[in-house]
């Protein structure tokens, strides 16, 4: 049955509702207890923090470009790692030969993934 | 300039007390009690000797003898129990707090000093319940201009994304886990994808510098070390043929796979160090660069609550080791079976004369077998013991283990320094994925070779 299956699922996101209700409270009890002058807010305490000085320009600074080609490996070498799982856990009951593929998909996987490497290290980026 | 109390009269003092006393029981009457049973009216509540359990029953119970451990029993196997107790939330939470105290006495004695020795007089038992309350009456400041719907969802979805982790990790025989998966161990990966996003979301959302750049540190190097963390556990995987962390478990009955997948076991460890942003790869809240990296702005109990999100995190990380590669709860026997007629038949108990006077029925653990009458024996071997004996000895095991992984992953804190970000980055890309390479033909040379698998040793 399909929902036999996926009701098995719904204990994890139970246990994550139940964590996140959980601290709602923590958080509710916290503002009702701490000391805050609601009357007169100082303006500087909210101040984003920057070593006691006034900060200056935006908060949301520049992204590293440079580390964007390897999260773009990351995305499509993390969706390789999850395909190899499929081939893992039914090895023991594929015949021999069917390995055979699977490591020409490692092959092509990791010298995919060396060349990219080689380049980034070429080309200095890290 | 907070006073505390302006204007001290009795008769305030009891007016206050009379009108929340007031409102309490008008909210409670009015809100509260119609809440509950629509509550009730939804949930499918059990049926105790024949008798579908009510409130009311329920309460009356609870004073009746021989209705009580029925009761008890019937809440120890119910889903509510599982999520917020045993091996759910109140387990984790409990472990993570013993994390925090040992963490704190021994970094202290590997840097020759005492550690939290006062507040709770032994050895400072109590000054995490202190930290807990000095944290909670603080202030929460929020910056200016930040994101506030996600800089407050942060810490609770942190918290419970690191619930979701623990749930899926099965902590003793007889299907102790909350959420049992036929594909676990893929479960446990798309929860472990979370953190990043979850890290980043909030480090933008405070518009500061410091928690952005530890923000896109903390993704920097959670993406590099993820690759490795999944490689180095399909190699468990080829050798079980299974993604179920019970089944994993099961299949180390003889040997943990440590034994046979030591790289393996040092990648998942090194890449589960850089995912728990511990020492040495600690660069998202590196203090002495950026100031507490992306947990700079967060104050008062958020950053409690992340800090217990970090710290279920780092159990739920430890017991997938421990899972995976120690062997979760297999482990000797503590204590020898009961005896059969102890538990089907009775013990008589004599008098002074020696005349039988009372029978008493002793079973090993009432409350852990499902069926009072017809008790449980599993075997396991030659010997019977009752699943009861079996989860104590499963979760004394577990705990164990897990303990001491704890242990391994608090050391390098005291022992190693901070490598820069650019060395941790080459470590997760260039050779961790490299050994996790080497790793999958030792796993897949293991079974050809007929070491493993069918016709091998298991």
């Amino acid at each position: 049955m399909v929902g036999e299956s996926v009701g098995s699922y719904s204990n994890v996101l139970l246990m994550f509702g139940f964590a996140c209700a959980a601290m709602v409270p923590a958080l509710i009890i916290s503002r009702m207890i701490s000391p805050e002058n609601k009357k007169q807010p100082n303006p500087v305490k909210t101040l984003p923090m920057e070593c006691g000085q006034v900060p200056s320009g935006a908060g949301r600074t520049h992204f590293m470009m440079q580390y964007y080609a390897y999260v773009l490996m990351f995305v499509i070498f993390d969706v390789m790692a999850i395909f190899l799982y499929a081939w893992g856990s039914t090895l023991l009951d594929l015949p021999r030969t069917a390995t055979l593929p699977i490591i020409a998909f490692l092959g092509i996987m990791f010298a995919a993934m060396a060349y990219a490497l080689y380049q980034s290290k070429r080309k200095d980026i890290w | 300039m907070s006073v505390i109390a302006p204007k001290f009269r009795l008769g305030y003092f009891l007016k206050g007390i009379f009108d929340n006393a007031f409102w309490i029981l008008t909210i409670v009457t009015l809100a509260g009690i119609p809440l509950i049973q629509i509550v009730l009216f939804y949930m499918d509540l059990p049926v105790i000797d024949g008798e579908l359990l009510t409130a009311f029953l329920a309460f009356t119970w609870l004073f009746n003898p021989t209705m009580q451990v029925p009761l008890i029993k019937s809440l120890l196997y119910s889903d509510l129990f599982r999520i917020a107790a045993f091996p759910g939330f109140g387990f984790a939470a409990l472990i993570a707090a013993g994390t925090i105290f040992v963490e704190r006495k021994m970094l202290a004695k590997l840097q020759l000093r005492v550690g939290p020795f006062y507040c709770g007089k032994i050895e400072g038992l109590l000054q995490l319940a202190g930290d807990g309350l000095k944290l909670i009456s603080k202030e929460i400041i929020i910056p200016a201009k930040a994101d506030k719907p996600l800089f407050w969802a942060a810490p609770v979805l942190f918290v419970g994304t690191a619930a979701a982790f623990v749930a899926l990790i099965p902590v003793a025989p007889g299907g102790w886990v909350v959420a049992d998966l036929d594909v676990g161990l893929l479960a446990v990966f798309a929860v472990i994808g979370f953190f990043p996003i979850i890290t980043i979301l909030s480090a933008w959302s405070a518009n500061s510098k410091f928690p952005f750049i530890g923000g896109i540190r903390a993704l920097h190097q959670m993406v590099s070390f993820e690759i490795p963390l999944i490689l180095s556990l399909l190699s468990v995987v080829i050798l079980t043929g299974t993604l179920n962390l019970s089944e994993i478990v099961e299949s180390q009955s003889n040997f943990p796979w440590i034994i046979f997948l030591p790289i393996s076991a040092i990648v998942f460890f090194t890449a589960m160090l850089a995912e728990l942003e511990r020492i040495p790869f600690d660069l998202p809240e590196a203090e002495s660069e950026i100031v507490a990296g992306w947990l700079t702005e967060f104050s008062g109990m958020m950053y409690g609550l992340v800090q217990l999100g970090s710290y279920l995190k780092l159990y739920a990380f430890a017991a997938l080791f421990v899972i995976i590669f120690l062997g979760g709860w297999t482990g000797p026997m503590f204590w020898p079976p009961l005896e059969t007629e102890l538990i089907t038949t009775g013990t008589p108990i004599p008098n002074f004369k020696g005349d039988p006077v009372l029978t008493v029925f002793a079973p090993g653990l009432p409350l852990f077998d499902k069926d009072p009458n017809e008790w449980v024996l599993q075997e396991q071997g030659e010997l019977q013991y009752t699943s009861g004996q079996l989860l104590i000895n499963g979760v004394i095991w577990f705990v164990l283990k897990t303990v001491a992984v704890i242990f391994f992953i608090l050391l390098p804190r005291g022992v190693f320094p901070r490598i820069r970000i650019d060395m941790l980055l080459h470590i997760g890309w260039y050779k961790l994925i490299g050994l996790a390479f080497v790793n999958i033909f030792i796993a897949l040379g293991l079974v050809y070779a007929g070491v493993l698998g069918p016709g091998g040793i298991m």
